[in-house]
């Protein structure tokens, strides 16, 4: 290549730009498209189930009151993360998250797998005030959950929208929600939905090298 | 990945490194036209502008040239080229289970030390009662408090008083951990808001707290029912936690209303299980944690 082809883009600003664009959207295509296509390949792990009526609305509760503004849902793959929170998160895990509620900032704990941890009636009086259980706590409380109660025709859309999407969701299953989730308020769909996080959907533990069997606990 | 996707990451990563690569190496060698006076023949500002032919400074360049070397040697070392796993080998998983296996080389001798003692012993070792205190804040402070005092509104005991609902030898209480515990007291608002009163009367008696004594009287025939678990005279039942109601320790409260809503409403308390969220030595030592709290005299003792 001769200077005169440098010469000629150095010289008209709108090829420059169109050439820069072109080059900086080499890391994007690489980086982020592969993950983008096979995302739609992932299939749901033994143990994760498509979310059924009332945690699904606890789901919907929990983005709506922007929980994941201070929890996250993922735990990493560092010591230091599983040790307090168990099996770090796989992809697997979140098939049925639309959107998936990871997160990037922890005011408060992660949730990936809380489920379990506390009782149905400390989730209860958590959530109504957390003061109550966790006296240095700084989550604010939310009790007009416990007055609302739940739209049965709503949740019938939702799941139909979500089968729509590819979630398994039968006839039954649709036809079944309104008496699932009958008489409920939102508080008792969001304790659902807490509770049944990472319990059943934890994959085995990480394989250790054979020369270093895993004895005991640790803090 | 699959075969197509790791082609088109590789065949990226290859434009994109060849032609930087060329234009790293093409640029200082590219013959640039110059005039006399030095300068390529750009002008701005009517010629009060003009642009002058240098060579790129060294340090530029050999910026640039590590930048390369670096670049090259992540790719071979490090997962990255398509599907290539790198010379090294390196995955998180991989480095997480190692990172595991290196803390647990280091807690091995202190776990191994600490399965050789019963849970009343271990309660004594500074070592066990560090670490029970740690576990213990992250997984039983929130229902227990910092402090082990209890929540009433949960109807979580207070673990420092050595009153125990289940048993408080170390065998009982790895057990509470280990298995969890259900409370199992039936609602009895069937009898009638008045038997109720009587009852909490006459269950307030029973520790010689202030009470009405007509409604106690009242409510004595009633307790035969309740005598069940907790036992003809009160003093309730390990076996199936019933509490002792003789004592002045009260799980969901001792006031007139706190009774009669226990008796009206029944508790049914839930401890999660923990056995496999913590594992058997964790739970040994936090076992130990608790067996300290309402031991604290007799651990400091020795």
């Amino acid at each position: 290549m001769a200077y005169k082809h440098f010469e000629a883009i150095e010289k008209h600003a709108g090829l420059l730009g169109i050439l820069i664009a072109i080059f900086v959207s080499i890391g994007g295509l690489a980086e982020i498209t592969p993950l983008f296509m096979e995302a739609h390949a992932v299939k749901a792990p033994a143990g994760v189930e498509p979310y059924d009526p009332l945690r699904l609305i606890g789901r919907d509760v929990y983005v709506r009151e922007g929980c994941y503004l201070c929890h996250s849902q993922m735990i990493r793959a560092l010591r230091f993360e599983t040790e307090r929170y168990g099996h770090f998160s796989t992809a697997e895990e979140s098939v049925y998250d639309r959107p998936f509620q990871w997160g990037s900032k922890r005011t408060g704990p992660d949730l990936a797998r809380v489920g379990g941890k506390y009782s149905d009636q400390w989730q209860r009086l958590h959530l109504m005030n957390p003061r109550q259980v966790v006296a240095q706590s700084n989550m604010p409380g939310y009790p007009w959950l416990a007055s609302r109660k739940l739209d049965a025709t709503d949740i019938q859309a939702r799941m139909r929208t979500l089968r729509r999407l590819g979630d398994p969701y039968s006839d039954t299953d649709i036809a079944g929600a309104p008496a699932a989730v009958a008489g409920k308020t939102e508080m008792d769909a969001l304790i659902a939905y807490l509770q049944g996080l990472g319990i059943r959907n934890e994959p085995s533990p990480p394989t250790l090298p054979p020369d270093k069997t895993r004895q005991g606990g640790a803090p | 990945m699959s075969t197509f996707w790791s082609w088109w990451v590789m065949s990226l990563i290859v434009l994109n490194l060849g032609v930087t690569l060329f234009l790293f190496l093409w640029g200082p060698r590219a013959k640039i036209p110059t005039l006399p006076d030095g300068t390529s023949g750009h002008v701005w500002a009517h010629g009060t502008l003009r642009e002058g032919v240098r060579r790129l400074p060294r340090w530029w360049l050999l910026l640039s040239a590590s930048m390369f070397v670096a670049g090259f040697l992540y790719l071979a070392l490090y997962p990255g080229f398509g599907n290539s796993k790198g010379a090294l080998g390196w995955t998180s998983h991989a480095q997480l289970a190692q990172a595991v296996a290196a803390n647990d080389v280091k807690l091995d001798a202190l776990m191994q030390r600490f399965a050789l003692y019963p849970v009343e012993q271990l309660a004594a070792d500074p070592d066990a009662q560090q670490m029970g205190r740690t576990l213990f804040d992250d997984n039983c402070a929130a229902c227990h408090g910092r402090n082990g005092k209890g929540n009433q509104l949960l109807g979580a005991p207070n673990l420092t008083d050595n009153d125990w609902l289940y048993g408080g030898d170390g065998k009982a209480i790895t057990s509470s951990i280990h298995n969890g515990r259900n409370g199992v007291m039936p609602p009895w608002a069937s009898l009638g808001e008045n038997h109720v009163k009587n009852l909490a009367q006459y269950v307030l008696s029973l520790s010689a707290s202030p009470h009405d004594a007509t409604r106690a009287a009242a409510g004595k025939p009633l307790f035969a029912t309740c005598a069940a678990c907790h036992g003809a005279d009160g003093k309730g039942n390990q076996a199936l936690g019933a509490p002792n109601l003789t004592d002045h320790v009260w799980l969901y409260g001792g006031t007139v209303t706190d009774i009669e809503t226990t008796i009206g409403g029944g508790r049914q308390g839930h401890m999660p299980t923990w056995s496999p969220r913590l594992s058997d030595g964790q739970i040994h030592v936090l076992a130990a944690y608790v067996y300290h709290l309402s031991h604290d005299n007799d651990a400091s003792a020795q």
